[in-house]
């Protein structure tokens, strides 16, 4: 098998998506933080930058409302794909994602020889995507509370605009924590990694990848291939680049 | 600075004196100290009828009130020639001033030789903005006084009196509100005078943001000092309490650009009031539960219901009070350790795991 043969793995929807979802997060992380760490020198800095306070609160507010349009986007052209195309709900977790996510603890802690064998989705990914969606929900949803406060406490007790600053805040410094420690492991400094997986990007991922991270993915795909790898990895024939079976939602 | 220089007559004199003297070579020239030099002065300007005329056809007295000059700090000290030099020719030389300010004004430099940073500091105030533009402000003398100098803040309610000269309307609103009352009562040092927020030299543009947005600092001074808030049993967190809410976030963050007078948030006074400002249970004040959406209204016009209660009143979240916020950040607490230890754990296993096979 070459290394140079590649599977689609994300639509360009999807890359787009991701492509997205990563500028607004700097974004809103970039006019988010000097609000909550606003005694220190770095954030005078940066509302600098923007010019003063209201300039960087209305790039913020902007990048939130743009990140409020990607989620309904995102969930539009899933439940499209689900109802139109019938695509498989590959990021919903199953039980098999706990079975794996326990067996590759106990291959880390030495009591497997192999790692968990993963689909098109690992628990890790599905993880994440979730965390994702959740933690949006959240920041969204108290992140327009603080923006209307006279709306919501016209209905509701005024105690939840500052419920909702606090957790808008917390929840977006570990939305970055999050993502400077797991997601930039996963994608840049694993070992096998290293220095940059570029699917999201490119949206290809090289069959040998494939076979190595998503093994069940690969066998369904590769079917013929997968019982030729078993004997011997290196005789492999060729193949060209073949679609995935079925564009897979999320992100 | 030689004595001869600044006093021609004198060493006309002493050169009479020397020849008229023939044995005993030079002698002292007789040194003139400033209460001397005064007295000699004195002379001449205790007479209430002693004036000046300008080209603009006004008068003023030159009188100095003997009684007053004797307390001022300066006397005794500074020589009447050291304000007023080149006045030590009797008669003095002939002066032109189209006008009293121009007189004033030329008077106002001899303060600067020995107050230079008070001087300096002047130049960076108001008043000096508004006199620079030919408005009515006044100068050192006029909150000093010219000639009775005296400590300016002994008593200290004597702040407040020098201000409302000018600031009448002012001083009466701020004498009624709970500052003023505590500065005529039995602990006057505890109590805020004009110069404790406004500063005395480089007084700020009250209505600038620049110097509204330090409103934070400038009351915290006081009220995030312990020992100066035990005998009142006030709380020292309204300030950490504002800091921490969306206002005090604002105010931080905007203060060191701030420029104009457009307001950027509310600040300390915005709620409680500036010189009229009250006890918080006192009835009329702005911040007790029953004014308080009127309060807020002043800036968010559509505030309506359950609005005030977004602020928490200076209190810090807890079961009792706020227990949605507290709860909250209680569960943050424990729940952003979790995750993220989580997460790094597994990296370092994951890392571990493949160093190991290789």
């Amino acid at each position: 098998m070459s290394a140079h043969e590649y599977v689609v793995r994300f639509s360009t929807r999807q890359r787009v998506e991701h492509f997205v979802v990563m500028s607004l997060f700097v974004i809103l992380a970039l006019t988010g933080f000097p609000q909550k760490f606003y005694d220190s020198g770095w954030a005078a800095a940066v509302v600098g930058l923007f010019g003063g306070v209201p300039q960087m609160r209305w790039v913020h507010r902007v990048a939130g409302y743009c990140l409020l349009f990607a989620t309904i986007f995102h969930f539009f052209f899933v439940l499209l794909e689900v109802v139109v195309r019938k695509a498989r709900l590959s990021m919903v977790p199953e039980r098999q994602d706990f079975k794996d996510a326990i067996h590759q603890l106990r291959y880390y802690l030495r009591l497997e020889d192999t790692p968990a064998r993963f689909d098109r989705f690992d628990y890790r990914e599905k993880f994440e995507y979730w965390g994702l969606v959740f933690g949006n929900m959240i920041m969204v949803g108290s992140g327009l509370v603080l923006l209307y406060p006279m709306v919501v406490a016209r209905y509701l007790p005024g105690e939840l605009i500052p419920t909702a600053k606090i957790a808008h805040s917390n929840e977006g410094l570990m939305a970055f924590l999050v993502v400077i420690t797991w997601h930039v492991y996963n994608a840049h400094f694993a070992p096998d990694i290293f220095p940059f997986n570029k699917t999201i990007f490119t949206g290809r991922i090289s069959k040998h990848h494939l076979q190595k991270e998503h093994p069940r993915e690969f066998e369904r795909l590769f079917p013929d291939e997968s019982a030729a790898a078993v004997a011997s990895a290196a005789t492999t024939p060729a193949a060209p680049a073949a679609e995935p079976p079925a564009p897979a939602p999320g992100s | 600075m030689s004595l001869l220089q600044h006093r021609p007559w004198l060493a006309t004199g002493l050169l009479a004196a020397m020849f008229a003297a023939p044995s005993y070579g030079l002698p002292e020239p007789p040194k003139e100290s400033p209460a001397e030099e005064a007295e000699g002065c004195l002379g001449c300007h205790e007479d209430p009828s002693i004036e000046v005329a300008f080209a603009d056809g006004t008068r003023r007295t030159l009188q100095v009130d003997r009684n007053a000059f004797a307390q001022s700090v300066h006397f005794g000290k500074v020589a009447c020639s050291e304000c007023h030099p080149g006045f030590q020719e009797i008669p003095h030389p002939e002066r032109r001033y189209a006008s009293e300010d121009e007189f004033r004004a030329g008077m106002r430099q001899a303060c600067q030789t020995c107050h230079f940073q008070d001087y300096s500091r002047y130049m960076d105030g108001v008043h000096h903005a508004v006199a620079k533009e030919g408005g009515a402000a006044p100068t050192c003398v006029d909150c000093h006084d010219a000639h009775a100098v005296t400590p300016p803040g002994k008593p200290r309610s004597r702040v407040s009196d020098t201000c409302s000269t000018c600031h009448s309307d002012v001083a009466e609103t701020y004498a009624s509100s709970v500052h003023g009352r505590l500065l005529a009562g039995p602990r006057p040092d505890d109590a805020p005078v004009c110069t404790d927020c406004h500063r005395s030299h480089d007084i700020q543009d009250p209505k600038s943001q620049a110097f509204l947005l330090r409103t934070p600092e400038t009351c915290g001074g006081c009220h995030s000092d312990n020992q100066r808030m035990k005998p009142y049993g006030l709380s020292t967190k309204v300030m950490s309490t504002y800091l921490a809410d969306f206002h005090g976030m604002t105010a931080s963050l905007a203060a060191p650009h701030a420029e104009g007078s457009t307001r950027v948030t509310a600040v300390c006074v915005d709620c409680h009031g500036v010189h009229d400002i009250t006890k918080v249970d006192e009835p009329g004040s702005k911040v007790m539960k029953e004014n308080l959406l009127k309060t807020c209204q002043q800036c968010h016009p559509d505030a309506a219901g359950d609005f005030p209660a977004a602020w928490l009143s200076h209190f810090e979240p807890s079961l009792e009070r706020a227990p949605l916020v507290y709860l909250t950040r209680q569960f943050y607490v424990i729940f952003i350790p979790f995750v993220i230890g989580g997460l790094v754990l597994q990296i370092l296993l994951h890392f571990w795991r493949v160093v190991v096979n290789r």
